[in-house]
């Protein structure tokens, strides 16, 4: 039983092999490798234009792959869609919802796709949305907005959970309303890919962080290890360290 | 179980519950979209009125005793409440899911985006009922109309008039870039298909190349069937073929032509 949980541990959630997305003469993506471990929680950092997105709808398998392979807990999102989506919570960045349903009837919606998931109820109070349960979605602030955004990301209790600008939009409680229920999720296992601008964000909540630059992995590994390896103070710093070796790396 | 180790269940698509969730929420979009209903339910009613206490009394000769009320004006407004539900409402509402993401948030559940399609269907469907049954109603309480002497022929028109119509706006919303985009084409579409179907002073009217042009389109073919099963005569092949057309080439061209995102 020990040993299985062990090799339960190590198995490998999320797998992104040699990954290239092309759109007509640009290229999005150019050959990523992304390995995920089952319960791990990686965040994705990249100016604009880096590829997050694409590598973020890739996954949930919104695109299709131009080149390479992507496995979610072994499946390909691509070809056995039906199966992915039922295990996968996604959390899009400009994706919206029924603007003129109620923040409740947004969560019930989204909650009955499920076979299985959380009750909507629940989920609406621990997001702090119990005082907007009944406001039209186009009535609500930003962070109210993305609360519920997150809120059916979750609703069908996924095994591995995708967000896309997490926070983006959101007061300081805000924010850390949505850590606390991430840390909830890290909590029982579930495997969280952190795409994000905030690096305050990605230190607190992430073991691992993967820098995109121009579509390729520019660097990866712990929030402390990019630090040391680019002789930064902090995240920020070592981040702008790596874009900038990297336009100079394109460059020369 | 996966080489992974994983045990991930057999793919199950949403059921019932959620079909009869995601129509409700369209209905509830519809309904809580006020403006939106002013056109398709309201406009005829208000061209049955206005038109209607002449046409009433204009008996049309060798018809039957029926007036002009009967025979023209009517199919014409019921055409005329599907067409604006099914090629400009419609329509407008799918590309404004799309344009927000709603289409590819779904992508990215259980729910594929298709059953967004059928719900509105289902409302459009819905709304066509409401304005037809207005239409109607006024049409029995202030001019004292009976109704189709063949009343399953005008059913079974009606179906297929709906079913043309919903297939021209399902290819409106496909190549519709915006919501906007997506009135502005409707709106040319219904005008272009209504006028040479004879909607502003019958197509009897019209220049003959342009009157038999219109024939062979949804609302001229529409039109033609109702006015025939209104009467009680059998409804002639050309209309039904017409029709029968719309929804195959319509069909075929939204279902090539469809994006689910931006």
């Amino acid at each position: 039983m020990r040993l299985r949980s062990v090799i339960r541990m190590t198995d490998i959630a999320v797998e992104v092999s040699g990954l290239s997305r092309r759109y007509r003469q640009k290229t999005a993506l150019d050959g990523v490798d992304l390995r995920v471990v089952s319960g791990e929680t990686v965040g994705i950092l990249g100016s604009n234009g880096a590829g997050k997105s694409t590598l973020v709808e890739t996954i949930a398998g919104l695109r299709r792959p131009s080149q390479g392979s992507v496995r979610v807990l072994g499946l390909d999102p691509w070809r056995d869609s039906a199966r992915v989506r039922g295990v996968l919570g996604v959390q899009l960045q400009e994706a919206e919802l029924h603007s003129d349903l109620t923040v409740a009837e947004n969560v019930r919606l989204h909650r009955s796709f499920y076979r299985d998931g959380e009750r909507p109820e629940e989920l609406i109070d621990r997001l702090g949305l119990r005082e907007s349960a009944k406001v039209r979605a186009q009535h609500l602030s930003g962070g109210q907005l993305q609360r519920l955004s997150v809120a059916v990301a979750l609703v069908g209790r996924p095994r591995v959970v995708v967000l896309d600008e997490l926070t983006t939009g959101l007061d300081p409680e805000g924010r850390r309303d949505i850590w606390r229920l991430i840390e909830q999720l890290q909590e029982r296992g579930v495997t969280v890919l952190l795409v994000s601008h905030s690096m305050d964000e990605v230190e607190r909540l992430c073991g691992r962080v993967v820098m995109l630059d121009g579509g390729r992995v520019a660097i990866e590994g712990t929030p402390t290890a990019l630090m040391t390896r680019t002789g930064s103070d902090n995240l920020d710093d070592a981040f702008l360290r790596v874009r900038k070796r990297s336009s100079e790396r394109r460059a020369s | 179980m996966t080489a992974t180790g994983y045990d991930i269940p057999r793919a199950a698509r949403p059921g019932l519950h959620a079909w009869g969730q995601l129509i409700l929420a369209e209905m509830k979009s519809v309904i809580r979209d006020t403006a939106g209903l002013i056109i398709p339910i309201g406009m005829p009613s208000l061209l049955l009125v206005t038109q209607g206490a002449a046409a009433s009394q204009e008996i049309l000769p060798g018809a039957g005793g029926r007036s002009v009320y009967e025979i023209y004006v009517m199919p014409l407004m019921l055409v005329m409440v599907v067409t604006l539900v099914g090629v400009v409402n419609m329509p407008s509402f799918l590309a404004a899911y799309r344009r927000q993401g709603l289409l590819k948030r779904l992508a990215a559940t259980p729910a594929h985006p298709s059953m967004v399609l059928f719900a509105q269907v289902v409302t459009s469907f819905a709304q066509t009922f409401v304005g037809v049954g207005l239409a109607l109603g006024i049409s029995a309480a202030m001019f004292g109309i009976v109704g189709p002497v063949s009343a399953a022929a005008a059913v079974g028109a009606f179906l297929l008039v709906c079913a043309a119509m919903y297939a021209v706006g399902m290819v409106v919303a496909a190549v519709s870039p915006t919501p906007n985009a997506a009135v502005a084409i409707g709106l040319v579409s219904f005008f272009g298909i209504a006028a040479v179907g004879g909607m502003f002073g019958g197509a009897q009217n019209l220049p003959q190349p342009i009157a038999e042009f219109g024939r062979w389109l949804p609302y001229g073919a529409g039109v033609e069937a109702l006015q025939h099963a209104w009467v009680g005569e059998p409804i002639p092949w050309q209309p039904i073929a017409a029709l029968a057309a719309a929804v195959f080439i319509g069909t075929v061209c939204a279902v090539r032509l469809f994006r689910w995102s931006r």
